[in-house]
């Protein structure tokens, strides 16, 4: 079993996604179950992009090979996730903030946490902080990411932490922000929740924040 | 009474032409309507002696004293008058000397036969006042304008202050430079005419270089090639926009850093070919839209966020001492009108000084620098991008990199072995980006790094020479500045509803240094797989742009008319930027 489901995240980390449908049904057929198979197998496998991603021992394209070989397998994974419990599905919103337009990682995190089970709502790039409120309120979302490529517009995430926080609906969302200059310690500075320097963080991310944000319900 | 003036021919026998003339009409106008380029410097007053012409048979005319003057300086024969005082009387025969004509000249030094005429904004005349009497004591101002035949203007008091003792040490004989043919901006004792200097100044945003040039000759004496001190500020545009943003005395030490830089370089440059600071009357100036606002200490919290607009396009000339320049302070400054958001006057500049405006067909112009710009005419339409390729090309953020500087390995080629070529033959200190272009070429090709990018051996390094690698961070930099450059080429194309072959020719330019090699640029994808000949290097365009706009205020109002031609779009708003970008980022040869 776990040589079948190291197969597996090895199948993530090369991209190869027929031979990952092959090995995910496999596992099924085997009995493993699935949140085995998602946590260890196709989690662990973007783990591993992560960390080589970091190491700049791969790029950009082969992320996103990967993250579609990944969802190839969740595609498998999916008709049995009813019997998982509900702490896997989350909603989240993401958007690139005021002033920036690049999205290329906020993308590519949407892609992972979308085959990672969760309800992904991309509300597009040079987001305005009203929209961000105006999507919080209508959607409820578990948590609400931010992006951003510039030092110049980074800093716009603090306005919209703080009209979330002005308008009461601060405790409603977790707050994770990512981008090429941002930092833990800016995260922390403006009070967001989360920092991922990557997709395959970002997701453990928000695992562990939603874990947190139910454990006291 | 005459009814009708006198007719009679002029024979110009070094031209092979005869023409007609009237009675008293001058004979550098009919020279001219002839369409012989005679010089007329000082736009036919006497003062600038550059149109002698031999009158070999017909009347000869005593030699006034201007003429006496330059015939005597220019050691001619006694048979030479300037064409511009010679009021015709009958029939002539005479010859031009090549010296008397305006010099066609080329702009750029590669690829491109695009040419200027000769005509600086400054101009320095020697004059020699006639002494003021007491029946009639007109002020020095007028004693200079009656030699000049024309009313001047002196924005600067200093001038005026200086003027009596001159006057007085020079025994009235000055030279003064004038400003588009009204300003004086320099007031001089004796004949200074013939030292009048320019600099052309390429503002990159990693490459500085500035050319000293005659702008009476129009030769070029000299360049000189130095790193942009802002850099410790940030590697590119984007880091420095971002420094700026930050605090407000951030602007000033941007604006400091570059001046210092600048200063340094041109005396350098002034001290090793013997001319003075105060003998540079005039400087254009082609820089990026960043650069150009920094440079003049500009803010440039308009260009940091959506959606990135500049402060001006383009800008009256400015004086030298008003920008902290150390040249003489009254030389005017002109900077290269802006296109667009990040599309600035370095490529206005490499644009007139390429002449693409007047191609037939389908063309791109791309150049290749820390900001990848890319301009694409469409038969009548123009349409622009700018692409953050980082700094790549000209070698910075690379383990090993250097400016295309001496030691540099320029060019790299495998003949059996690995050659390395470096710049002036030093021993090798860095690589520059040329180089870099060849060594991931061929170490692709030999199958050391994959296209995708990762270097194959353990170690994720590959020596060159003592103390001289490329790691696995340079080659990640370098497929970001290729793929930043064809994403945009496939951008531009897509909206212009254009297809690579459908393509005429690609220019490129860009500032490091004239070693591009194309077969190697298009194996790693990042120029297009098309026919070699419709791809033309023309080296630092942006430089030689500002040169032309020195010795030809014509070039710049080209430069002004066609900025406002140009349409600008912003790639990362482009709906398939994501797409192409990421396709684009695998180093591997395309035609499509």
């Amino acid at each position: 079993m776990v040589k079948l489901l190291r197969e597996i995240a090895q199948s993530v980390e090369k991209g190869d996604s027929s031979s990952l449908k092959e090995l995910t049904q496999r596992a099924l057929s085997e009995k493993i179950c699935p949140e085995e198979i998602l946590n260890d197998g196709l989690i662990r496998g973007m783990d591993e992009v992560g960390i080589k991603f970091k190491k700049n021992e791969i790029f950009i394209p082969e992320v996103l090979i990967s993250t579609r070989a990944m969802k190839a397998g969740l595609e498998i994974l999916r008709p049995h996730f009813f019997t998982l419990p509900q702490r896997l599905k989350g909603k989240i919103v993401m958007g690139t903030v005021k002033g920036d337009l690049h999205d290329i990682g906020k993308k590519i995190v949407c892609l992972v946490l979308e085959s990672a089970g969760y309800e992904v709502i991309d509300i597009g790039i040079d987001t305005p902080k009203e929209k961000f409120l105006n999507v919080v309120k209508k959607e409820s979302p578990d948590i609400l990411g931010m992006s951003a490529l510039l030092t110049t517009t980074m800093i716009y995430m603090r306005e919209v932490i703080e009209i979330l926080e002005r308008k009461n609906l601060r405790q409603r969302v977790k707050v994770i922000i990512g981008g090429g200059p941002v930092t833990q310690s800016f995260a922390e500075e403006i009070k967001a929740d989360g920092y991922a320097p990557n997709a395959a963080l970002a997701l453990s991310l928000v695992e562990r924040l939603l874990k947190k944000k139910r454990r006291p319900e | 009474m005459k009814l009708f003036p006198q007719i009679y021919k002029i024979e110009i026998t070094s031209h092979h032409k005869s023409i007609i003339a009237r009675e008293k009409e001058i004979l550098a106008d009919k020279i001219q309507e002839a369409g012989i380029p005679l010089n007329s410097y000082c736009n036919k007053k006497g003062l600038c002696g550059k149109c002698m012409v031999e009158i070999v048979k017909g009347e000869l005319p005593p030699l006034s004293e201007k003429e006496a003057y330059f015939l005597k300086k220019k050691k001619l024969g006694p048979r030479y008058r300037l064409a511009c005082l010679y009021g015709i009387k009958g029939n002539l025969e005479i010859r031009i000397p090549e010296e008397s004509l305006i010099q066609e000249m080329l702009i750029l030094t590669t690829g491109i036969r695009e040419t200027l005429s000769l005509n600086p904004a400054v101009k320095k005349y020697f004059l020699k006042l006639k002494k003021p009497e007491i029946k009639l004591p007109l002020s020095l101002i007028e004693l200079v304008e009656k030699e000049l035949g024309k009313k001047v203007l002196i924005t600067d008091l200093g001038l005026l202050k200086d003027l009596p003792r001159l006057v007085e040490k020079s025994n009235f004989q000055l030279t003064i430079a004038l400003k588009d043919g009204r300003e004086i901006i320099a007031i001089e004792e004796g004949d200074t005419a013939q030292r009048a200097f320019g600099l052309a100044i390429d503002i990159g945003t990693t490459t500085l270089v500035t050319e000293v040039v005659d702008i009476i000759s129009g030769e070029s004496l000299g360049t000189a090639t130095s790193k942009n001190g802002q850099a410790k500020y940030g590697a590119d545009v984007v880091s420095r926009i971002s420094f700026a943003y930050l605090k407000p005395e951030n602007l000033e030490r941007l604006n400091e850093a570059v001046l210092q830089s600048l200063n340094e370089m041109i005396a350098n440059l002034l001290w090793k070919k013997g001319i003075k600071e105060s003998e540079i009357y005039e400087v254009a100036i082609a820089g990026n839209t960043s650069m150009n606002h920094f440079f003049l200490g500009i803010p440039v919290e308009s260009l940091a966020v959506a959606p990135f607009y500049s402060v001006f396009t383009h800008l009256p000339q400015l004086r030298a001492g008003s920008l902290g320049l150390k040249i003489n302070q009254n030389a005017r400054v002109y900077i290269s009108p802006n296109i667009q958001s990040f599309v600035g006057g370095d490529i206005s500049a490499g644009l007139v000084a390429s002449g693409f405006e007047a191609k037939e067909g389908n063309f791109l112009y791309i150049d290749l620098g820390t900001n990848g710009e890319i301009v694409l005419k469409k038969k009548h339409k123009f349409l622009a991008t700018s692409t953050a390729a980082g700094p790549a090309f000209e070698g910075m953020n690379i383990s090993c990199g250097m400016l295309a500087l001496s030691g540099a390995i320029y060019k790299a080629e495998f003949k059996k072995r690995l050659v390395l070529k470096t710049i002036n033959e030093a021993p090798p200190l860095g690589i520059c980006g040329t180089g870099l272009i060849d060594l991931i070429a061929i170490l692709i090709e030999q199958g050391k790094i994959s296209p995708k990018g990762n270097i194959s051996h353990k170690e994720k390094k590959v020596w060159l020479a003592k103390n001289i690698f490329i790691d696995q961070k340079d080659v990640r930099e370098l497929q970001l500045a290729v793929a930043a450059i064809r994403c945009g080429i496939r951008l531009i194309l897509k909206r212009s509803k254009l297809r690579l072959k459908d393509l005429d020719g690609i220019l490129i330019a860009g500032a490091f240094g004239n070693y591009l090699n194309i077969e190697n640029s298009m194996k790693i994808g990042l120029l297009p797989s098309l026919d070699a000949n419709k791809i033309t290097f023309i080296g630092n365009a942006s430089l030689a742009g500002a040169r032309a706009f020195l010795l030809s205020p014509e070039i710049r109002k080209r430069a002004e008319n066609l900025v406002r031609k140009i349409e600008f779009f912003s790639p990362a708003a482009d709906p398939l930027f994501q797409e192409y970008f990421i396709d684009s980022l695998e180093l591997k040869p395309y035609d499509s």
